[in-house]
């Protein structure tokens, strides 16, 4: 039979020229080994088993068999020469002499692979490849001679001791193998080689006789025969004499229990884990495009990314030293990541300093912090913010319920509910602040949850070191931010435009911002080296937005001040901060005290100074060029932006300085004032006389202010309590009885703690909630409870208060 | 350095704080403000928790990550915040 396969056969016939030289080098060997086994042994791996080898039975000396070398060549299709190499190449310099031996011309390149790959295989035993060879040997002989029995094969046998030659050499060779070829491979890269396609010599691998025999044979007869005869054997030898039946015994050799120990292997398990995020950390750290970060592809490249994360076990959980071996990634990053092994590095410990240390740690503390307040003070803040306070279901009831919500009232608490009262939440202080005075408060235009306080002391003696401090609502136990002064603070504002600039007064006559956004303790500017900066304390500062610049100055916010030298100033920024004056406030006398006070008059006119001191401004909520300002002398004066020496009205009521002024910010010609003469003075600009005017007690009122919410709701405090008017409300009895009013009473008192003076007060703009604060640094938060004023802003309510009022003094 | 300091001084003085606890990435209390068996006790049980709450979230979205978390029983209530390199971990009963 012959190997219908004639490629893979051809490189062998490209060997035999070489084989002819390997024969000569091995032939110098084949004189050293005289191996003695080559006769009989047969090594069980050879799956030959039909071959029975003779002795040395009729060895052929094939030397004189010599047939023309063919090379084969396989070409494709292509014409490129792609004739597989041999396995082995032999030294082509060698000498090819005499071809005898082993190798006939035509052994089939089968025989000569299976040689080559059985004689790997083969450990120097000669033994073992003397059978082998043999057989290739003969195999290949008897297909060339197309003889299929055993003696053909034997017969064919060459000397044995050059085959033993060669197997021993072809250790040898094996060796070599690789640098041969790698010569060929380029000596050969360009050349053309002819190759010839034969067919190869019929390879018998195994032969199994058959043990029966067709009846129509011609051997029948002879096996039948053969049958017979052995039958006939077999029954005579039951009682033949010829045939004896012995046992025997053999001694068996005495076993032997032989122990052999070996080293435990050691198992280590290995989980793995691959989760979703995993998976992506790993993705992240290699480097891949945003594109296979999506987690739509993490899904999607799932099954074929092969990624093995093995937990170090000697690290937290969450370390994993994640080792990717991918193969292949069916992502638009596949062409990025060939097959590399990547490691994550794990980070060494971090020093618990450093953790401290951290920023993140720091942000984490402050949130903390928080999170733990606002556990604490859930139900005053829910007050506030006007939600309903939520009962802890597990903490044990006391006895008194703390909070009442508005809209949960048991009946136990409805008539003390009724009437309307301060509810005091809780205040802003710590020990940073206790002991100072506070002398202003501000909202942030922006964020209406911090507020800016301002501590100093009004009069000029025991001036203390000024301070600001910016509380969080989410924060009553510390402030955000604490800038220290040198002077007291009297006054701050914050801007609209900016919302992180914070205006400062103080008690010296300076000016500076702040940034609260920034941790830094120093003012932005100062007004320190300005020229023009006031000299006696700034009572007030503002920031106005003008909507239509002055005279050719640009539009946007600029900072207002007053102070007690008597002038309002406008700052502004232009090499340093800078003012100019919007207004000197010049004394002026009453017309009446004029006549009375005559030549009094002229003593006194030694005055300090032509100026009076001014404590208080606010600019008309709707036209930017209007302002009133106070003064100590108790006179309020309408002034322009446009006008700077004169004043277009003067408002004279008070008998003592003016603490504050306000515009309604409903009722666009209404405004209030207060004064240390203990009075509270309603006014409309074009009356030169108050329209309604409140007392309350014998003591000086600091502070008033508007409601932001209703109009007829504003606020005062005075030294020892804080009050809140509603004049809707006062009034309604008035209204009837058409009496010229007496004094009315303010809708709600709260008196301030003994020993402490109530120093100013602020509306909270979202919330019924009014901000106190004190002389001992403390800000207090109450709540405005049960205060019905009727829907809507009640402006018309206030007009008619105002006209009705008018009306009766008429 | 003194800011942390204080920070930590004034939460410790708040009303009901029970403990403050901080914890390394490897489970080691660096400061400690409960004794030591607790503290222990915490950090470990703590650890798994926030690892488990961790994985669940990465799991539903993997660019989403934990930042906080509030643990509220019947006596207390635990807050931890989480982070690569350390817990930090605050016991508080606001009842108190």
């Amino acid at each position: 039979m012959s190997t219908t396969r004639a490629k893979p056969k051809k490189p062998t016939l490209k060997v035999t020229p070489s084989s002819r030289v390997m024969n000569v080098s091995t032939s110098g060997v084949l004189r050293v080994n005289h191996s003695s086994t080559y006769a009989r042994s047969i090594n069980a791996s050879v799956s030959r088993k039909s071959f029975s080898l003779a002795a040395d039975s009729k060895i052929l000396d094939k030397s004189s068999v010599q047939t023309p070398k063919h090379t084969v060549q396989v070409f494709d299709e292509n014409g490129k020469d792609v004739t597989p190499q041999p396995l082995y190449q032999p030294d082509p310099a060698a000498v090819m002499s005499k071809h005898s031996k082993i190798f006939a011309s035509d052994t089939s390149g089968g025989t000569m692979s299976d040689f080559y790959s059985t004689a790997y295989q083969t450990t120097t035993n000669a033994s073992f490849a003397g059978p082998f060879t043999r057989s290739v040997f003969g195999s290949s002989t008897v297909s060339r001679g197309s003889q299929s029995t055993m003696e053909s094969m034997n017969e064919e046998i060459e000397d044995p001791s050059s085959k033993r030659d060669i197997s021993i050499s072809l250790s040898d060779v094996q060796v070599r193998r690789e640098e041969v070829k790698e010569l060929i491979k380029e000596e050969m890269l360009d050349d053309v080689v002819d190759r010839y396609l034969i067919e190869s010599e019929t390879l018998w691998l195994l032969h199994m006789p058959a043990v029966s025999v067709s009846v129509d044979s011609e051997e029948a007869e002879s096996v039948k025969e053969r049958n017979n005869l052995y039958m006939e054997l077999c029954k005579n030898r039951m009682g033949n004499d010829k045939y004896v039946e012995r046992s025997m015994q053999t001694f068996n050799g005495a076993p032997k229990t032989k122990e052999v120990q070996s080293e435990a292997i050691t198992m280590v398990d290995a989980a793995t884990t691959a989760t979703t995020w995993d998976m992506y950390d790993s993705f992240r750290s290699a480097g891949l495009g945003e594109a296979a970060l999506s987690p739509d592809t993490d899904k999607a490249s799932v099954p074929e990314i092969v990624s093995n994360h093995r937990l170090d076990p000697t690290r937290a959980p969450e370390r994993t030293m994640s080792v990717i071996s991918t193969t292949s990634i069916a992502s638009a990053s596949s062409s990025r990541i060939e097959i590399e092994p990547f490691v994550v590095p794990s980070e060494d410990e971090p020093d618990p300093e450093l953790v401290l240390q951290s920023e993140k740690f720091q942000q984490d503390l402050f949130v903390m912090e928080r999170i733990i307040l606002e556990n604490i003070y859930q139900p005053k803040l829910a007050a506030y913010r006007q939600l309903p306070t939520l009962e802890d279901p597990d903490s044990v009831p006391k006895v008194v319920p703390t909070v009442v919500s508005r809209r949960e009232e048991s009946s136990l608490d409805e008539e003390s509910t009724l009437t309307p009262a301060l509810e005091r939440l809780w205040s802003f202080s710590c020990e940073l602040t206790s002991g100072h005075n506070v002398s202003s408060m501000a909202w942030n235009k922006r964020n209406p949850d911090l507020l800016a306080v301002g501590y100093g002391q009004f009069d000029f003696k025991d001036q203390k070191s000024g301070l600001i401090c910016c509380w969080s609502l989410k924060n009553p136990t510390w402030p955000e931010r604490v800038f220290t002064c040198e002077s007291g603070v009297t006054t701050l504002d914050f801007s609209a435009s900016n919302a992180s600039q914070l205006a400062v007064g103080m008690h010296d006559g300076s000016i500076a911002t702040y940034n609260v956004e920034s941790r830094e303790k120093t003012p932005v500017i100062d007004s320190s080296d300005c020229a023009h900066k006031h000299t006696s304390p700034v009572w007030q500062v503002r920031w106005i937005d003008h909507e239509r610049g002055a005279s050719g100055e640009d539009k946007g916010e600029t900072l207002i001040s007053v102070s007690a030298d008597g002038r309002i100033s406008k700052w502004f920024l232009r090499k340093g901060l800078d003012c100019i004056d919007l207004m000197k406030l010049k004394r002026t006398r009453n017309e009446k005290d004029k006549k009375q006070v005559g030549d009094k008059e002229k003593k006194s006119e030694a005055l300090i100074s032509r100026q009076a001191p001014g404590l208080c401004f606010d600019f008309h909520p709707t036209d930017s060029n209007i302002y009133i300002a106070g003064t100590e002398e108790g006179h309020i004066h309408k002034c322009s932006c446009s006008y700077n020496e004169q004043f277009l009205e003067t408002y004279i009521a008070h008998k003592g300085p003016l603490y504050r002024i306000t515009w309604s910010p409903f009722c666009s010609d209404v405004f209030l004032s207060c004064s240390s003469d203990w009075t509270i003075q309603l006014w409309r600009q074009d009356l030169f006389t108050p329209v309604l005017g409140f007392t309350s007690t014998q003591s000086a009122v600091y502070d008033v202010m508007w409601s932001p919410k209703w109009a007829t709701v504003f606020g005062a405090v005075n030294e020892g309590r804080v009050e809140i008017w509603d004049l809707g409300a006062s009034i309604q009895h008035f209204h009837h009885a058409l009496v010229p009013l007496p004094s009315l009473d303010p809708t709600i008192v709260s008196l301030a703690s003994p020993g402490v003076k109530l120093t100013s007060l602020l509306f909270a703009t979202e919330t019924d909630c009014i901000l106190v604060g004190d002389s001992d640094g403390q800000v207090s938060i109450y709540q405005l409870k049960n205060l019905t004023v009727g829907e809507g802003t009640q402006v018309a309510a206030l007009e008619d208060i105002i006209g009705s009022t008018l009306a009766s003094q008429l | 350095m003194a800011e942390v300091e204080e920070t930590l001084k004034r939460i410790q003085g708040q009303k009901g704080v029970q403990g403050i606890i901080i914890v390394n990435a490897e489970g080691i209390p660096i400061k400690t403000t409960l004794d030591n068996s607790s503290t222990v006790q915490y950090a470990g049980l703590i650890h798994q928790l926030v690892m488990k709450a961790r994985t669940t979230v990465r799991d539903i979205d993997p660019q989403n990550d934990l930042t906080f978390l509030r643990v509220r029983s019947k006596k207390n209530e635990i807050m931890i915040a989480p982070d690569k390199d350390y817990f930090l971990i605050v016991i508080q009963n606001p009842s108190d």
